[in-house]
């Protein structure tokens, strides 16, 4: 579905990725680990179309990413929550999810469909409806985030480091709803440091390292791998 | 009694000019980050568009007004795309400076058909209504309840629809605005073209009671710089109450003071309201 050949990316002489090859199939869990100023953000950033790749080719079921604009990219259905959530904190809830559906907006019956299927996944967001989303906390505001990026029809979903800054309870709620958004049909692409609790949801897992993939493995092995308990687990 | 009255409808006339001035400039400023120094140009351009087709072609007042938003409009989307759209990634005094030159550039260009001399324009309504004493111009009536107007559909426009909150939301949060696929290329032409119909209204609207010049903008876009300061910058219900504060202080003072210090008092509030506060009045990001 998402393929990344030989992708590069570069800020000015500093190379942050370096020849990144990888592969998302439909309807996977795919999990991208490393540490802070790994690159994940910048690999994400150049999927979504935030960042352009110096070389290498993006391509999204067959067709070129790389190049076009982060409208067209949501348009083609692969949508980034990104870390630090970049909501619109001085509009509602509401307004936030609604903005979402914005490459659908002229499809009403549908976005009005999907709201009720987010809501179902986040009941609490119906009650804030008509706060403003800077109000929410942290939990929450994740919440809208995720919220805003289904509704804007993904069918691959990158999520960016959503644990972050969580409480440990609501961390795990948030795994739960990922593992169930997955569920219902879409791919999901996670970004995490919290590697035990993603590596559990996931099917498959990537590491990252200073810019480069050094590993790769389905879960069992990810799991079971020596260097990701030590380096990422702590066990 | 009746002249407290009279000036608190010079204020409010004053005010409604001022305001709709500071609102296309604070739309601009709040998701470009571009101080667009010929914003008062478009306000220039806008009244001689009006008198050129009132004037020379015999066009009814409110068609002139409407052809004259439109073209002006246009105007300020060219500016958009072939001198701020090239500019979005250099230093930020680039934009400056190429404001200062299209400013330049505008006055010079309306100068070379018209002159520079002082033109009449006059409206359709120049009856004056007399409430019990209480005398009103109807253009000046016309001037504030076309501006509450105007004002009350953009809020509708920004609020209720989905195309108008691309622009608070891309003023909100940049990134936010392109993960949910917002094209901030569209977003930026639509609000260059919002403030340069509003500035053409606005010099529509106040023309009969004022002249028409080609340094007419000068004046009003200080006191709009002033008013979205004093506002906070970006924030749509700062320029409106800046842009009342100002008319008010101006109507009271030049009255109650000194008509030569008018243009002063607008200057010295700035000053005493951002000793007291820097941040100005209403500075929340865009709202």
């Amino acid at each position: 579905m998402l393929q990344l050949n030989n992708v590069d990316v570069c800020y000015g002489s500093f190379k942050a990725l370096n020849r990144i090859n990888m592969s998302v199939q439909s309807g996977e869990l795919v999990v991208l680990l490393g540490a802070n100023g790994a690159g994940k953000t910048s690999l994400f950033n150049a999927i979504s179309g935030l960042g352009r790749p110096a070389a290498g080719a993006i391509s999204f079921d067959g067709r070129r990413l790389d190049g076009l604009k982060p409208s067209a990219i949501v348009s083609a259905g692969v949508v980034q929550c990104a870390e630090g959530r970049k909501l619109f904190p001085q509009m509602s809830v509401l307004q936030n999810l609604m903005l979402g559906a914005y490459v659908h907006r002229r499809d009403r019956a549908g976005n009005r469909q999907r709201l009720d299927e987010v809501m179902a996944l986040f009941p609490i967001l119906a009650e804030k409806g008509q706060q403003p989303a800077g109000s929410l906390s942290g939990g929450q505001q994740q919440m809208v985030a995720i919220g805003r990026a289904l509704m804007s029809r993904p069918r691959l979903l990158m999520l960016d480091e959503p644990s972050l800054g969580l409480a440990p309870l609501v961390v795990k709620q948030m795994f739960e709803i990922i593992k169930k958004i997955n569920g219902l049909g879409t791919t999901v692409l996670l970004a995490e440091q919290n590697a035990f609790a993603a590596l559990r949801i996931a099917d498959r897992a990537y590491v990252m390292e200073n810019g480069q993939l050094v590993l790769e493995g389905d879960q069992d092995t990810m799991l079971g791998n020596e260097q990701v308990r030590k380096a990422y687990i702590g066990a | 009694m009746n002249l407290f009255f009279q000036q608190i409808m010079n204020g409010l006339t004053l005010g409604s000019i001022y305001g709709l001035v500071a609102l296309g400039l604070t739309l601009v400023y709040g998701i470009l980050h571009i101080p667009n120094f010929a914003h008062g140009a478009l306000y220039m351009v806008g009244a001689f568009l009006s008198y050129f087709l009132m004037v020379d072609l015999g066009v009814h007042y409110w068609l002139a007004m409407a052809g004259s938003a439109a073209v002006v409009a246009l105007l300020a989307i060219l500016c958009e795309r072939l001198v701020f759209h090239p500019l979005r990634n250099s230093p930020p005094i680039h934009d400056k400076i190429a404001a200062i030159g299209i400013l330049l550039f505008l006055e010079a260009v309306v100068q070379m058909f018209w002159g520079a001399d002082f033109r009449r324009m006059s409206s359709p309504f120049t009856g004056i209504l007399n409430f019990d004493g209480l005398i009103i111009p109807e253009q000046r009536l016309l001037i504030v309840v076309g501006a509450f107007t105007l004002v009350a559909a953009l809020q509708l426009f920004l609020r209720k629809t989905m195309v108008g909150a691309t622009i608070i939301a891309l003023a909100q949060s940049r990134d936010g605005a392109f993960l949910v696929g917002i094209d901030a290329n569209r977003v930026a032409m639509m609000t260059f073209a919002i403030s340069g119909a509003l500035a053409a209204i606005a010099a529509t609207l106040y023309a009969p009671i004022n002249l028409v010049y080609p340094a007419m903008g000068h004046l009003v876009i200080m006191k709009a710089f002033v008013i979205i300061i004093l506002g906070g910058m970006g924030s749509i219900p700062g320029a409106i109450v800046g842009g009342m504060i100002i008319g008010f202080a101006e109507a009271f003072g030049g009255f109650y003071i000194s008509t030569a210090y008018k243009d002063i008092i607008a200057f010295g509030l700035l000053v005493l309201i951002l000793s007291v506060r820097p941040q100005g009045l209403f500075a929340k990001g865009a709202h």
